[in-house]
This record gives structure tokens, C-alpha cells and sequence, in this order.
């Protein structure tokens, strides 16, 4: 079994960063398929996310993203930024629905810097919108930086 | 049964396998194609002993990477999850189930290879008032435990009843 407590390379510089500055933004064109490959990879089969007929049945205009996904794609903005496995914390608050045929962008704003008894901490404030600017998803990380 | 009186309940238990294929096939159900997630000889360049896990993972983890021989005893008396019973009891009346918060504290790297034990419980259950509709909070957590015990993952998370 390999040692869990490896640690990855750290990629953020902490003297480098300052307070307002933005991470590399990710935009996705959220469509259908995306919402079938992540609830196959996921296990997620709520037919919400999957059935077209049931979601219309239910009322719904169509079939949503599981808020899942949305903070996955979240995630990976913030570990394309920071480096795979530097999370501390990473932390969302669910605010509205997303739809297939919006187009989803990230935004990872950094908010704090602490020297802290676990490394060098970078706090950053998240949110996913789409292209009108509604908010999807709002949070909070703490990453390690060297 | 009140609701309150399902605070403090556990919603399951078991064994988690943190298995290559798994990981590989999450990574791209979040769009995320860095081979560090893909590729060992990628993660070894990284700093990684094996492939790490997105973010998000161990939410799902339970669907993925439990083997049912290796399961420990059913820790709701084979009742099974307290959440599914205390949906049902908000939405005899209607309204709708929403994933409100969901928060993961790392406290160790998870990298395919790993065995993980998890337990969840309901921390709390409260109600609040908004725009004239009743919501209520059933609020989790899944403790993700390393085999010396250590913890690795904590997820702190809530589901919402929005009344009619």
C-alpha cells in the first residue's frame, strides 16, 4: 500500500501571492452527456439528472446538473491552480440549478494568507456562474502554498 | 418519530477501496483530464507514491469502491439510512429535496491503493422560516478514517426540505 501521507508538490509561491488575486478561469458548455458521464462515474442516478421524461414529468423544464458535478468542475479549477492535493478545505454553498446549454465559469479570487501550525495556507473565495453572471455555486478553499 | 429525535443517528458504515479505475473514470465525470489522475508515471512525476483522487471523491466513494464481503455489520440495524425515512416524513406533504452546503476537510492525501473506513451520522436537524415557506435542515457528516484509525477525510454537508 503506498505511504497516504506523500505529500504532492506544492505549486502556489505564498510570498508571490497577494490578496485579489484570480486564478486561471475554466468555462464549460454544460450539455446532457455531461450529466450521463457524471452519474455513471459517480453513481449518481437520480432522474433528475438522467431522464428527460421524468425531470418533464416532474415539472422541470428539462434534466439538471447534479450540484455534484458543478463543484467538481469547481474543484479541478482550483487544483489546476493550486496543484492536485493541496486542499485543505474546500467548501460550497448550493444557490440555483444548472441547466444543460449554459455555459459555466469559475472564479477563484484569493481572500487571506495564514502561516498556520498545518503549512502556509492561501484562502480563496469561489464562485461557478453562468454566462448571464447568475451564481451556481459560492465556497471557500484553503490550499497549501510553499 | 420527531425529527429531532434522529439526531445523533448513524446513516451507514463500511470499507472503501480507492481503486485506479474508479478514480480515473470520476476525474473525467468532473472534466478534469490532468493525468496526475490518469497516469501513474504522471503522478509519480508529481510527488505521488500513485494516482490522488479529485476533491470530490470520497462523496461518492461509497457507490464506487465498497466490496460486499469485506462490509461491516449494518450499523442501522438494518433499517438502513435514517435520511431516506426522514425525506419521506417531509415530503408527505410535498415540497422539494435540495443539496444545501458541502464542505471537505482534508486531513490526509487520498491516493488509489488506500483502504478507507467511513461513518456518517446526522449531526443535526433544525427548521427555519424563509419567504413564508417552512425549510428544513437535516445536517451530516462522513468521517473517512485511515487503516491506523487516523482520519483523512471529514465531510460536512446538509440536505434542505423546502415546504410547499
Amino acid at each position: 500500500m503506498p505511504d497516504t501521507k506523500t505529500k504532492n508538490t506544492l505549486i502556489l509561491q505564498y510570498d508571490a501571492i497577494t490578496i485579489g488575486d484570480e486564478a486561471p478561469v475554466i468555462s464549460h458548455a454544460l450539455t446532457r452527456t455531461d450529466l450521463v458521464r457524471y452519474a455513471g462515474a459517480s453513481g449518481d442516478f437520480n432522474p433528475m439528472h438522467t431522464d428527460e421524461v421524468a425531470a418533464k414529468d416532474a415539472g422541470l423544464p428539462s434534466v439538471f446538473g447534479h450540484g455534484m458535478f458543478s463543484m467538481g468542475l469547481l474543484g479541478r479549477a482550483v487544483t489546476d491552480w493550486a496543484g492536485a492535493d493541496n486542499l485543505k478545505v474546500y467548501g460550497v454553498r448550493f444557490t440555483k440549478q444548472t441547466w444543460p446549454g449554459e455555459t459555466l465559469s469559475t472564479r477563484i479570487v484569493v481572500s487571506g494568507k495564514e502561516e498556520t501550525a498545518e503549512g502556509k495556507i492561501i484562502i480563496a473565495q469561489l464562485t461557478l456562474h453562468n454566462q448571464d453572471g447568475e451564481a451556481k455555486l459560492s465556497g471557500t478553499t484553503r490550499v497549501l502554498a510553499a | 418519530m420527531e425529527l429531532e429525535n434522529y439526531i445523533g443517528k448513524p446513516t451507514g458504515a463500511g470499507i472503501i477501496h480507492v481503486e485506479r479505475g474508479s478514480v480515473s473514470r470520476f476525474a473525467l465525470g468532473v472534466t478534469d483530464t490532468n493525468p496526475v489522475y490518469h497516469d501513474l508515471s504522471a503522478a509519480r512525476a508529481a510527488g505521488f507514491e500513485a494516482p490522488p483522487v479529485p476533491p470530490t471523491w470520497t462523496f461518492s466513494s461509497v457507490f464506487l469502491g465498497a466490496r460486499p464481503e469485506e462490509q461491516p455489520v449494518d450499523v442501522t440495524g438494518g433499517e438502513g439510512s435514517p435520511v431516506m425515512k426522514i425525506m419521506q416524513l417531509l415530503l408527505r406533504n410535498g415540497g422539494l429535496i435540495l443539496h444545501g452546503e458541502q464542505e471537505f476537510r482534508y486531513h490526509q492525501s487520498v491516493q488509489c491503493g488506500a483502504v478507507l473506513y467511513w461513518q456518517g451520522r446526522i449531526t443535526d436537524i433544525y427548521t427555519r422560516e424563509s419567504k413564508g415557506k417552512v425549510m428544513t435542515f437535516i445536517v451530516m457528516e462522513n468521517v473517512f478514517k485511515d487503516v491506523a484509525g487516523e482520519p483523512v477525510v471529514t465531510e460536512i454537508f446538509n440536505l434542505i426540505h423546502r415546504g410547499n
